[in-house]
């Protein structure tokens, strides 16, 4: 599914990825565990070309990311992203925070948007939210909002960036419930987390990130259990 | 009166044509197509209509230009089975008018000098004015030997300024225009004011408080002629006519018809020192003007608003070429005076492209132009001020540029900078008025014109203000409308 060869990135003269490699299977869920400062979110954010990527390959079902024939704009409607701060628009409702997209981009007919914005937000238990603006919903409830509005747009691929690091502690777990309901349902899913935890319970593969490298990539049972590297087994002393 | 004009029009004037193409001659201000076609049997006069009694717009009845001037040369027109048609222009781009030929004639008050001889003909005189010395009435000024010593006003650039040369060490006041001049002899800045004799009977007819004396007229007695092109066919046939009608005594009784009664203004009024009753039947000539200034304020507020977010964007783009251009014109626009390019758009416009603007979108132009400078740096900061993740997120839906920009961008950096967009609206309400000085006829021209019509100074200004006023009050409830509308997602 998503195929990464020898990625590196660099802000000016700071290395944040020094040549990550590594492939990603339909349906695998991926946890990216790391100290902050270790490429978590840059390596994710590479991924739908949100950061363009000093050096190394991107392929995502077969599509060459860095290649500048590439239609990118075309390939993001199968990629959705889950931000930390949600980012909905805030000038629309709930409602069409869910069908811009789908209808504007994909050309979505209005009512079958709004009938399947409807059927997500049940999904994510906010079926009584579709006409208020965002101003008006908690952090968690804004956040299934997100991952609703991701949805709506059938991406093969979701990636998530901290999504429940902005959150107060209450509401994480309404969040990772909703994400953990998606695991497993054929999406291939990139989560960056703090939640060792929900990353244990929830993921196929755990990325332990260091300095720019994926120094770690092994099952969460593994990881867990019997860290490889010196670097991975402080950390985990550190958070666990 | 010799010279009529605004003298900031006439600079801007020869400005422009300075800048543009050294060298040329003035454009005129007509917007008039030229017609000189004898043999379709129209023949066209320039005239700049805001000289009552030889030439004003009758603002009462309808905006028709009417006056001495018109009559006589209805009747010469007549005489030689012409059908005339007015060209109205401002008085300094009356010469142009004529060497370019976009009119045949020109009759506009216009006296015979040694200056404008070069350029033109001139037919025989058909009128000779005397001047006249208007002072307050309980001054006993009517001689020029009065006036030694004292503060006399004239209109600048006007024969006039030769009479005050026969004073005995005057102090001499220069201005623009003739209401200004009486509104400074009514505020005793001058202790009198020398304009043409039609004219003073005018003021003193609708001002009780002001006292005329004749001056006897000198050898030097100018008189005023119909001026054609160099070697027009036109003026020995214009001359018979003349001739006819001096004889037979109908410009005799043309002129007593203009000069004998004041048509335009009632009877002579008693105290108080505001007439408003007097501006009554101008009133829906008045607020027709609403109509031009808010279309005018609505085109340019909709093109600035439009050119300034497409600067914008050229602004934070990654093009170097586009973010180089727009921060250049945003320089050039912001460090020029609006009322420079709105003369150089004016005037530059049909020399370089041999289309004849219009008033109106020339000004709405040029404003649009003046207001996108500023608003772009509006927007851009309204813009910038939208969080980055708006943008992250509309990408990673795979929304395309163009649409995020207008669909999801646009409208919260709208909401953030919308007073500051109230604030240019409001701007652009009153700077309008500048539009006047190329002869749109918004509020400003229109009072103007009631002022040269009503002899009155104050009162159509008062009149105007309070419009202007109104205008702004519903404007910004309007705003505030829109804004509790646009805080209903907070």
């Amino acid at each position: 599914m998503i195929k990464v060869e020898n990625l590196t990135k660099s802000f000016g003269k700071l290395d944040v990825l020094n040549g990550i490699s590594t492939s990603v299977e339909r349906g695998e869920v991926v946890a990216i565990i790391g100290p902050s400062g270790s490429g978590k979110s840059t390596f994710l954010r590479c991924l739908n070309l949100l950061e363009v990527p000093t050096g190394g390959t991107i392929v995502v079902d077969g599509a060459e990311l860095t290649d500048p024939k590439t239609d990118i704009t075309r390939i993001r409607q199968r990629i959705g992203m889950v931000f930390q701060h949600f980012h909905l628009f805030p000038h629309l409702t709930v409602m069409d925070n869910l069908i811009f997209a789908p209808t504007r981009v994909k050309g979505m007919d209005k009512s079958a948007a709004r009938a399947k914005g409807l059927s997500l937000l049940e999904r994510v238990g906010l079926a009584d939210k579709a006409d208020v603006y965002p101003s008006k919903l908690s952090g968690g409830q804004k956040q299934r909002v997100a991952i609703a509005r991701c949805l709506m747009m059938d991406p093969d691929v979701i990636l998530f960036d901290e999504p429940t690091s902005a959150l107060d502690p209450e509401m994480v777990k309404e969040v990772l419930a909703v994400i953990r309901g998606l695991a497993h349902s054929g999406l291939t899913m990139l989560i960056v987390t703090h939640e060792m935890k929900f990353a244990r319970e929830a993921a196929d593969t755990i990325y332990f990130l260091d300095a720019g490298r994926l120094l770690e990539r092994s099952s969460p049972e593994q990881f867990f259990a019997n860290p490889q590297t010196e670097r991975a087994r402080r950390f985990l002393e550190q958070v666990l | 009166m010799t010279l009529k004009h605004d003298s900031i029009r006439r600079a801007l004037t020869a400005l422009a044509c300075l800048l543009v193409l050294a060298g040329c001659l003035v454009v005129p201000g007509a917007s008039v197509p030229p017609t000189a076609n004898a043999a379709a049997k129209t023949i066209t006069m320039g005239t700049s209509p805001d000289y009552p009694p030889y030439e004003n717009v009758d603002a009462a009845a309808g905006g028709k230009i009417v006056g001495l001037d018109i009559d006589i040369a209805q009747a010469i027109a007549d005489k030689l089975g012409y059908e005339l048609k007015i060209a109205p222009s401002d008085f300094d781009g009356l010469i142009a008018a004529l060497q370019s030929k976009r009119v045949d004639f020109v009759m506009s008050g216009m006296s015979v000098t040694e200056e404008r001889k070069k350029s033109v003909d001139f037919s025989d005189t058909y009128y000779v004015a005397s001047n006249t010395i208007v002072s307050r009435q309980d001054s006993g000024l009517n001689t020029l030997e009065d006036l030694a010593g004292k503060k006399v006003g004239v209109q600048l650039g006007s024969t006039q300024e030769k009479v005050v040369s026969e004073i005995e060490n005057p102090t001499v006041l220069k201005l623009n225009k003739i209401p200004d001049l009486i509104q400074a002899l009514k505020a005793n800045r001058v202790d009198a004011v020398i304009v043409e004799d039609a004219v003073a009977a005018g003021y003193a007819q609708s001002n009780n408080d002001l006292n005329i004396a004749m001056i006897p007229a000198g050898d030097s007695g100018e008189g005023y002629a119909i001026a054609f092109p160099k070697g027009s066919e036109l003026s020995a046939p214009f001359n018979e006519a003349l001739q006819e009608m001096k004889n037979d005594g109908s410009l005799r009784q043309m002129i007593d018809k203009w000069f004998g009664t004041k048509s335009t203004v009632g009877s002579k009024v008693g105290g108080g020192w505001l007439h408003f009753d007097r501006i009554g039947s101008y009133m829906g000539y008045l607020l027709r003007g609403i109509y031009v200034t808010l279309l005018f304020t609505l085109v340019s507020a909709a093109f600035g608003f439009v050119w300034g977010g497409i600067l914008s964007l050229f602004k934070l783009s990654k093009v170097a070429v586009l973010r180089g251009f727009s921060t250049v014109y945003t320089s050039v626009f912001r460090g020029t005076p609006l009322l420079l390019q709105l003369a150089l758009i004016y005037y530059a416009i049909p020399q370089l492209t041999g289309y004849n603007i219009p008033a109106l979108l020339a000004a709405g132009l040029a404003f649009g132009l003046n207001s996108a400078a500023y608003l772009s740096e509006t927007i851009r900061g309204g813009i910038m001020a939208v969080d980055k993740g708006q943008r992250e997120a509309a990408l990673s839906l795979g929304i395309p540029y163009r649409t995020m920009m207008f669909s999801i961008i646009m409208p919260q950096a709208v909401k953030n900078i919308l007073p500051a967009l109230v604030n240019e609206c409001v701007a652009l309400v009153k700077e309008s008025s500048l539009v006047s000085v190329i002869g749109v006829a918004d509020l400003m021209r229109r009072a103007n014109v009631v002022q040269a019509n009503t002899f009155l100074a104050f009162e159509p200004l008062l009149v105007v203000g309070a419009i202007y006023y109104v205008l702004v009050l519903a404007l910004t409830s309007v705003a505030r409308l829109l804004e509790r509308r646009m805080r209903r997602s907070d």
